[in-house]
Parts: structure tokens; C-alpha cells; sequence
């Protein structure tokens, strides 16, 4: 893990923990103060073969796309998540290394358990791997971008409305 | 083979009133996949994806598996089971083979269906493989769009068509060599909801301003939506009309006030494309076809073109159906024009998408709300001042349910 020591690999775990916690608890406000400008919001689902400018993503945002994601789901009236489903995500095996640009990328696995109290009332439940690239700014970090492989990606999914 | 415990679908649709069993009716469903998945033209594939002759690929019509081959001879769609034992005889998605053998025990059939080989022929030197080639489909295509037919003794595809035709050619002609291209990507959105409320869905006009309000809210307004997210009925120009063989559609042709509106871009952003496009169609009527976009039609039982997105619906079961979709490509542009089509469509279409995952919603929770409570739902919209124009196709308000009147009086009629 070059260019990073034990305290700052607690820091950037901490960091991730609680984009987290804000994403599960639908904290949208507190999540969006994690994103950087240039912020990249990627479900794919070709695995390391997706070409995003010509395969189709799931989720391809970039930050004003995903300003709009947020302030849908802010209206009240986005029926896939009004309510917003009750959902707890474990991430773990983080590893991490800084890029030549000093971009620290994290990776790991994670699975997400969504009650989806919308419509089904079932258990979905979302296991994949999370890669980050965060930008240290004043301190802290800012995600530029966040790229979830879902492992189902490219069977039939059911509907994925809150933030993965 | 119908029987006394046959439902008769036939007297749960009236003309603006239809039964909900419908849609949660388990035998009922088992009859469509019969009669309407395998008793018409369904859509399976479009020619871009099958480039070269040994291309196949792994599709269904209803619940039956089917495979799209192409030899030398044409397009051939037979279903993905072997006769000796049943098993599924190719599982991959798509690939490029001469020969599909079974893994089973080891059955080879052509692309054409043709039983080419049985292994260790000794033990069945009786049997007679011409007569156990795969099931064929009947197929034909318009403009790259391949369709087929479990069913051989049907009318022949522009007839089935009908007016909903107009619609490929839309599609098509937005493209300088007048077609359209699909990637191998597709997504697939299960909805807990049956295919018809899906089918149903894509040209409905009236539920975009309540299902849709809080993209609404949340985008400024912009190309189309400008025209139909409105507190006033009467300002809204789109028009819902049907087709005919249950195909329905929604235009919004009004709202695009200049060419290459409905891709949300000034006219002269791809100046390679526009020229393209005026020596092929000569400067009006390309100007008309840059302008009108593409469409939003749906041709029943199963594929909607929705303007940058090619959708395919298949049903899993009575509560069950996968909104496939991909991005609608055009031959012979640009990458950029391609890449901002698939940057339009991505956030519409699909189980995080702004527009669809609202709908899977709302359909889920109708499909819930029928089960087991069933009872007679209104279609009466807009009867009164639909009209009927001079080619037969019916057209109403935006907001009107003269679309779906209209898909219920096909499905009636494949049940007489």
C-alpha cells in the first residue's frame, strides 16, 4: 500500500464507512458533501470489459446527473424510493494504493441488504465490489469517483433506486 | 384445445372496461404464451447483431428458449431444446457456432434446426432424425428488425406491421444509411408485475405527470417534457394514438421545434451528420426526419421503440416480466452522436433510471393491489373525442387511453 500508512488507512477506512452509513440512512445532503466536482457515479455491468462511452451502464452519472438523482429523490414523490428502503451494507477486504496522481484508489468487496418496503416487501441483496478514487483535500478526502460492480450485473435486476 | 375450465378472456374486455384477472390470472397467462407468443409475430432480433453468417443468438419468445441463427440461407429461429431429452442445448448468449451439439448426450443440430447427428449411431439406426429436427419459427424482417412466428399460417410481417411500419422507418431513416445498430449490451429490469402492464405503460401518456412528477421537479424541464409535465390539459400538443394488431403509440413530434431536438442539441452540433443526412434525403426531408426524432411506439406483443432506448419486454411469469434495454444506435454516424444517445437514454430506461424504476414501482404495487382482489378497471378516456383518421389509425389527446383501447380490442380479438 505505497503512499499510505497504518494511520491514514484507518482515516480512509473511516471515510468509506461513513459514505456508508449516509448512503444506507439516506443522509443525501451529508452524502453529496463527500463528492468532488468532478465526481464519477459508475454501475456498469460488463465487468472490466464495459467501455462506457458504448455499453450501456446502469448508473453512468456525472455530477450534475447525479445532482439530479439526489434532488429526485429529495422531492418525496420518487416512488421507487418513497419510502426509502430500509438498507444495511457491510464493505470489507479494503485494500488500497496511491496513483501516480496522487489519487488514493480503495477497493473492496461489500453486500448491501435492502428491505424494499416500496412495493415487493422483499429482501434484496446486492453483493459486489466498490472501488473509490478519493482526492485528499484539507484533512479529508473527496470521492472523484465510485464504481460499483454489482456480481448479478448482467442477469436480470430488480429495481436499484437508492444510492449503491 | 380449449376445455370447459378455459377462462373465456373474451368476456373480460368491453370496450373501456376490462377485468383485472388479466393480469393475475395463472391460466390465463399459460393461454398468451400460446396464443400470442407463439401464435404470432413476436420480435427477437435486429440484423446488427448478427453481422456474420454462424452468428446466433440466445433469445425466448414468451417462456419457449429460442435461438436467432444466421447461415448463408437467411435468419432462422428455432427453439433452444433438444429433442432428444429436453435439455437446453445452447446456454451461452450469444457466439458465433456451425453446429449446435447437445451436452447431454451429445445430439448435433444445424443452425437450421436440421438433427445433422446422433452419437454411437448403432443403437439408433431406427430412428428417423428428419423427423426430430428443432421446432422452427416461421421468420421475416423489415428494415433489420427480425420477427417470428411459432405459428407458420400468420399474415405476412408488413401486414401484421400495419401502420406501426412508419415507426421502423423513423427509427431507421434518423441513420444516414438507413439503419439501426445494437451493441451487445443489454440491461435487464425485472418487474414484479405482469408483461402487460409493462406493454401497457409505454404508451400511456397519462401517468407521466404523476408517476414521472419528481423527475419533473427535479430537472428543468427541457425537449418533450417541456410539452407534457403541465398543469394544463390543453396545452399539451402530443398525441396518443393506436396502430392497429395492437400497437400503439405516442408522439411527440409537437414538442420538437427544430431538428435535433429530441436529442437535446442545437441542429448544427454534428455537421458530418446533417450532411450526411441531406445527400442521402436531400435537405427537406432530412430536415424532417432530424426534426420528428425518433419514436415511441410500441409493437405488440413485445418491443417498444423509446426513442433512444430499444426495449424488449419478456414475460417470466403471470407476476413476473424483464424490461430488456439497450441503447438505439445509428449506423453510419458519428461516435459522439452515438455516445450522447446512449448518455439520453441511460438515465430513462433501466432499474436505477429516473423514468423506469418509478413505473416498475407502480406496476408492482397494481399487480399486488389485483391479486386476489379483483374487479373491473376503467379505459373510457378520451373515447369521446378520439378520432379516426383517414388511414384507420385512431388519435387522441396526449393523456388518452385510446392507445391502450385499442391494445385491449387486439388481445380480445387473438382470443375469438
Amino acid at each position: 500500500m505505497s503512499g499510505i500508512d497504518e494511520k491514514e488507512y484507518r482515516q480512509i477506512c473511516n471515510f468509506i464507512f461513513l459514505e456508508c452509513q449516509l448512503a444506507d440512512e439516506g443522509r443525501w445532503e451529508e452524502w453529496e458533501e463527500l463528492l468532488a466536482a468532478d465526481m464519477n457515479y459508475w454501475v456498469p455491468i460488463n465487468g472490466e470489459e464495459a467501455d462506457p462511452n458504448w455499453d450501456v451502464s446502469i448508473i453512468n452519472d456525472n455530477r450534475s446527473r447525479l445532482a439530479t438523482r439526489i434532488r429526485q429523490l429529495r422531492t418525496g414523490t420518487r416512488h421507487s424510493q418513497a419510502p426509502i428502503s430500509v438498507i444495511r451494507r457491510m464493505v470489507s477486504n479494503i485494500v488500497m494504493n496511491e496513483d501516480d496522481d496522487g489519487i488514493v484508489v480503495v477497493e473492496g468487496n461489500f453486500v448491501a441488504h435492502e428491505y424494499q418496503n416500496q412495493s415487493t416487501m422483499m429482501m434484496n441483496i446486492w453483493p459486489g465490489r466498490v472501488r473509490y478514487r478519493l482526492r485528499r483535500v484539507k484533512g479529508s478526502y473527496e470521492i472523484v469517483q465510485k464504481r460499483v460492480d454489482l456480481v448479478m450485473s448482467t442477469g436480470k435486476l430488480p429495481t436499484l433506486a437508492f444510492i449503491i | 384445445m380449449r376445455d370447459t375450465t378455459t377462462p373465456d378472456i373474451g368476456s373480460l374486455i368491453e370496450k373501456d372496461t376490462i377485468h383485472s384477472s388479466l393480469y393475475t390470472d395463472r391460466e390465463i397467462f399459460e393461454l398468451e404464451c400460446e396464443k400470442i407468443f407463439e401464435g404470432n409475430w413476436v420480435y427477437v432480433a435486429h440484423e446488427s447483431e448478427l453481422p456474420r453468417n454462424g452468428d446466433y443468438l440466445r433469445r425466448t419468445m414468451g417462456t419457449t428458449p429460442i435461438l436467432v441463427t444466421k447461415t448463408a440461407k437467411g435468419i432462422h429461429v428455432v427453439v433452444n431444446r433438444c429433442t432428444h431429452r429436453g435439455n437446453l442445448l445452447c446456454p451461452a448468449p450469444r457466439g458465433r457456432k456451425k453446429a449446435f451439439g447437445c451436452q447431454y448426450h451429445g445430439w448435433v443440430f444445424g443452425p437450421d434446426g436440421e438433427l445433422v447427428e446422433i452419437p454411437f449411431p448403432d443403437g439408433s439406426e431406427n430412428l428417423d432424425k428428419s423427423k426430430l429436427g428443432l421446432r422452427t419459427a416461421r421468420v421475416e424482417s423489415y428494415r433489420g428488425f427480425v420477427f417470428a412466428s411459432l405459428n407458420h399460417d400468420v399474415d405476412d410481417l408488413v401486414t401484421y406491421l400495419g401502420h406501426a411500419r412508419q415507426a421502423l422507418d423513423r427509427a431507421s431513416d434518423l441513420s444516414p444509411v438507413g439503419e439501426i445498430l445494437l451493441s451487445k449490451t443489454w440491461i435487464q429490469h425485472s418487474f414484479k408485475a405482469n408483461w402487460k402492464m409493462i406493454s401497457e405503460n409505454e404508451a400511456d401518456g397519462y401517468h407521466v405527470n404523476f408517476v414521472h412528477d419528481s423527475f419533473a421537479k427535479a430537472i428543468t424541464p427541457e425537449g418533450k417534457y417541456e410539452n407534457v409535465i403541465k398543469e394544463d390539459e390543453e396545452g399539451i400538443g402530443s398525441v396518443s394514438r393506436y396502430l392497429g394488431n395492437g400497437h400503439t403509440e405516442i408522439d411527440y413530434e409537437v414538442s420538437y421545434g427544430a431538428p435535433m431536438k429530441w436529442l437535446g442539441v442545437k441542429e448544427d452540433r454534428y455537421p458530418e451528420y446533417t450532411k450526411a443526412m441531406k445527400e442521402r434525403y436531400g435537405e427537406e426531408e432530412a430536415n424532417t426526419i432530424m426534426r420528428k426524432g425518433p419514436p415511441h411506439t410500441f409493437i405488440f406483443p413485445n418491443l417498444f421503440l423509446a426513442e433512444t432506448c430499444f426495449v424488449v419486454i419478456q414475460p417470466i411469469s403471470v407476476n413476473e416480466s424483464i424490461n430488456w434495454h439497450t441503447p438505439l444506435y445509428l449506423q453510419g454516424v458519428p461516435d459522439k452522436l452515438n455516445q450522447r444517445i446512449l448518455r439520453q437514454g441511460e438515465p430513462a430506461m433501466g432499474p436505477s433510471a429516473f423514468l423506469t424504476a418509478d413505473d416498475a414501482v407502480i406496476a408492482e404495487r397494481q399487480w399486488n393491489a389485483l391479486d386476489g382482489a379483483p374487479g373491473w378497471l376503467d379505459l373510457s378516456r378520451g373515447a369521446d373525442r378520439e378520432i379516426e383518421k383517414d388511414d384507420g389509425v385512431l388519435q387522441s389527446h396526449y393523456t388518452d387511453e385510446t392507445s391502450n383501447r385499442g391494445f385491449w380490442s387486439h388481445y380480445k380479438s387473438v382470443f375469438a
